[in-house]
């Protein structure tokens, strides 16, 4: 027991009950410590900066909205589908809940897509920032997991067969994959097991990203946020409470979110789904084309551009987890892309291959697009093993003295 | 700002991906799109009747019940009589005599259910429609689609994939069903009909979603506007 020796300690909980709590729990404080007056950020934060709150409100919505989900839902192959249409026609406001669910899951991703990209652009990866973006990388992961599983929940046929598919990529491990994969469908197919454990697990890592976030927060306030000039701050003047400034700025942010998220909700639910997921999934019919949802497209297109489906696997997961030695590639002192007109122009490269993965990823994985594929995934790859080599040629524009 | 550009070229690139390989159908302005008040109960009304004289043959409409036309506005009245015309009650699921079995056995196909089907199929309320105008005996187009013949069991259609459907042509011709108000049932006008009724089975929520969506989004643009006010306000300082 670490125990103080005993200051005044405040007794008036009427009068003082801030104070009172402040004594026994200073919950209140840390808070504000956390995300209010006592968080100085860099004054000159851009819109981008946004992002981070907003995938924060993102997991909220993701949270809430699936858990009215859960109250109606039932994971057995034989009532799933219909449940979710119990939940669309006979639960008071089911429909709009799980609209929110499902572009809600979308929007997350495009959020995080930006928040990501923005870490890269100005090179928030980098020294002390590390830990911070391994945790970042971490939650990425658990997400794409999450999502993943999820989609399999309505089972519909883009579900069944979008399971197989991607769990059948694990079969590719040396001597133990099959017995791998049938461990994972408790059974010789995908089927009820299969379906239990998804739910399990889908109703679970939400609450995991939820810890990660706490502690990809705790990892951010050792040394602040970066800024868009990359230098760090000098002189106290630079920095602004995080209350009331960027609260205020990311309520803005939050409206310009909500609003294409809520047309998207109430005039466009299924625009970013498939069609083939509204037909009962069917392990007897395969769908002339099987493709994942949209923001799984890039990765997919990376495996299948490699003819070798061992190599493919490799390279897609190796495409996410390159981005942990992220920090020791890319060598330079200098962080934000503003200064470094080589790797400024590489970075747009790199997103632009990213969007064309993700168109060639809806593709049939034939004729032109296998090679365009191949194409862009040098490209991608390219981008990270060029970095050490353009930290050492490329000449740094000079940095100003303090944020801009 | 360049990436806000680029994940708004993503939004809209995605679907477009997804429409790859579909057969592209004819599009048509549908009295459900747009903003709507109401469905409309005498299109409804049509539908249904095509969709129960005709298609329930060998469909099902699985989600659906009598009761629930009582949410666009027909009378507990109407819809016992509806039903009772069916020998059915107002709460019986619609569903067809025919057993998915002996429906196998006969088109050596599945039998979908329609309930979802304006949902289920690439081009939507378009698809259907165009399903079921889309029959055609004319040889030459027959043979320029299917140079070794329409298989057996199996007619040709237009707008189906492979354009060798199992389902004979259920709109063979005009009055298969006698419409309550005195409109003209024509092939084409069962097919609108009934693929309207099946948009409202597809999404019974469809027209309360898109007015609730009205009024969330006036929100939002009240609220943004506010709160980038005072946003403004509170930096004025900062510089
Ligand atoms: C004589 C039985 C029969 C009747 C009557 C019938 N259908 Fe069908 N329908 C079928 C069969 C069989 C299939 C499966 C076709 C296939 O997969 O090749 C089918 C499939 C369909 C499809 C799906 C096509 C696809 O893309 O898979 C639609 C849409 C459809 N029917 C609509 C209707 C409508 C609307 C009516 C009423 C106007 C109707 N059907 C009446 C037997 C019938
Ligand atoms: C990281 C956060 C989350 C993401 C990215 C996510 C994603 C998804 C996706 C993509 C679907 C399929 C939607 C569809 O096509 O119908 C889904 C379904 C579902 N989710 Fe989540 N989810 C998250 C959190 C949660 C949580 C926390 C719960 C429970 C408390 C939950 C419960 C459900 C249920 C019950 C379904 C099935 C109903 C349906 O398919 O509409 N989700 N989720």
């Amino acid at each position: 027991m670490a125990n103080i020796p005993p200051k005044k300690v405040e007794e008036d909980i009427i009068r003082q009950p801030y104070r009172w709590l402040e004594d026994r729990l200073p919950i209140i404080s840390f808070i504000d410590n956390a995300v209010g007056r006592g968080y100085l950020a860099p004054k000159n934060l851009n819109y981008l900066w946004n992002f981070g709150s907003l995938a924060g409100i993102a997991l909220v919505i993701q949270i809430l909205t699936g858990l009215f989900l859960a109250m109606h839902y039932k994971a057995d192959v034989n009532l799933a589908f219909d449940s979710v249409q119990h939940i669309m026609r006979d639960v008071q406001g089911g429909w709009l809940i799980r609209n929110l669910h499902m572009v809600g899951a979308s929007f997350f991703f495009i959020v995080v897509y930006a928040h990501i990209a923005r870490g890269l652009y100005y090179g928030s990866y980098k020294k002390p920032r590390e830990v911070l973006w391994w945790f970042g990388i971490v939650i990425f992961l658990i997400m794409m997991a999450t999502a993943f599983l999820g989609y399999v929940l309505p089972w519909g046929q883009m579900s069944f067969w979008g399971a197989t598919v991607i769990t059948n990529l694990l079969s590719v491990i040396p001597f133990i994959g099959d017995d791998v994969v049938i461990w994972l469908w408790g059974g010789y197919s995908v089927g009820d097991p299969t379906l239990t454990r998804f739910y399990a697990l889908h109703f679970l890592l939400p609450f995991v990203i939820v810890g990660l976030v706490v502690i990809h927060i705790w990892a951010l306030h050792m040394h602040g946020s970066n800024n868009p000039t990359g230098i760090d701050l000098k002189k106290k003047s630079e920095a602004i409470p995080f209350h009331p400034y960027y609260t205020i700025k990311d309520v803005f942010g939050l409206g310009v979110y909500l609003i294409p998220f809520c047309f998207m909700v109430f005039y466009l639910p299924e625009a970013l789904g498939h069609t083939d997921n509204y037909i009962p999934a069917d392990p007897m019919v395969t769908p002339a084309h099987i493709v994942p949802e949209w923001y799984f497209l890039p990765f997919y297109a990376i495996l299948r551009a490699i003819p070798i489906k061992e190599l493919g696997v490799v390279a897609m997961f190796g495409s996410i987890l390159i981005l942990f030695i992220l920090p020791w590639l890319d060598r330079s002192p200098v962080r934000s892309a503003r200064y470094r007109p080589w790797f400024r122009q590489m970075v747009y490269i790199f997103i632009a291959s990213v969007f064309a993965l993700g168109y060639l990823g809806s593709q049939p994985p034939e004729g032109i697009y296998v090679i365009m594929s191949q194409f862009f995934t040098a490209v991608y790859f390219g981008f990270f093993l060029l970095l050490p080599l353009v930290a050492k040629l490329e000449t740094p524009k000079p940095l100003p003295k303090e944020i801009t | 700002m360049r990436f806000l550009l680029f994940s708004f070229i993503a939004l809209l690139l995605a679907p477009a991906a997804f429409a790859g390989g579909a057969v592209e159908v004819e599009k048509h302005d549908w009295d459900f799109q747009g903003l709507p008040k109401e469905w409309d109960k005498d299109q409804l009304y049509r539908g249904y009747a095509v969709a129960t004289q005709v298609c329930m043959t060998c469909h099902g409409m699985k989600y659906i019940n009598h009761r629930q036309l009582m949410d666009v506005g027909f009378t507990e009245a109407e819809v016992k009589a509806m039903a009772a015309e069916l020998n059915m009650s107002i709460n019986d699921k619609l569903v067809s005599g025919l057993e998915p079995e002996d429906a196998k056995e006969l088109y050596g196909k599945e039998v979908p259910d329609l309930s979802l089907i304006n949902k289920a199929r690439a081009g939507l309320a378009d698809y259907t429609y165009a399903v079921l105008v889309g029959y055609s005996e004319d040889p030459d187009e027959i043979h320029h689609a299917l140079p070794d013949g329409v298989p057996e069991g199996a007619y040709y259609n237009r707008a189906f994939p492979g354009h060798a459907i199992a389902m004979p042509s259920p709109l063979t011709g005009p009055d298969l069903v006698e419409y309550h108000d005195e409109t003209e049932a024509s092939i084409e006008q069962m097919a609108k009909d009934v693929t309207y009724f099946l948009q409202w089975t597809a999404e019974p929520e469809l027209l309360e979603r898109k007015k609730l969506g009205v009024y969330v989004l006036l929100y939002l643009l009240i609220f943004t506007v506010l709160a980038y006010l005072t946003k403004r306000a509170i930096w004025r300082d900062v510089h």
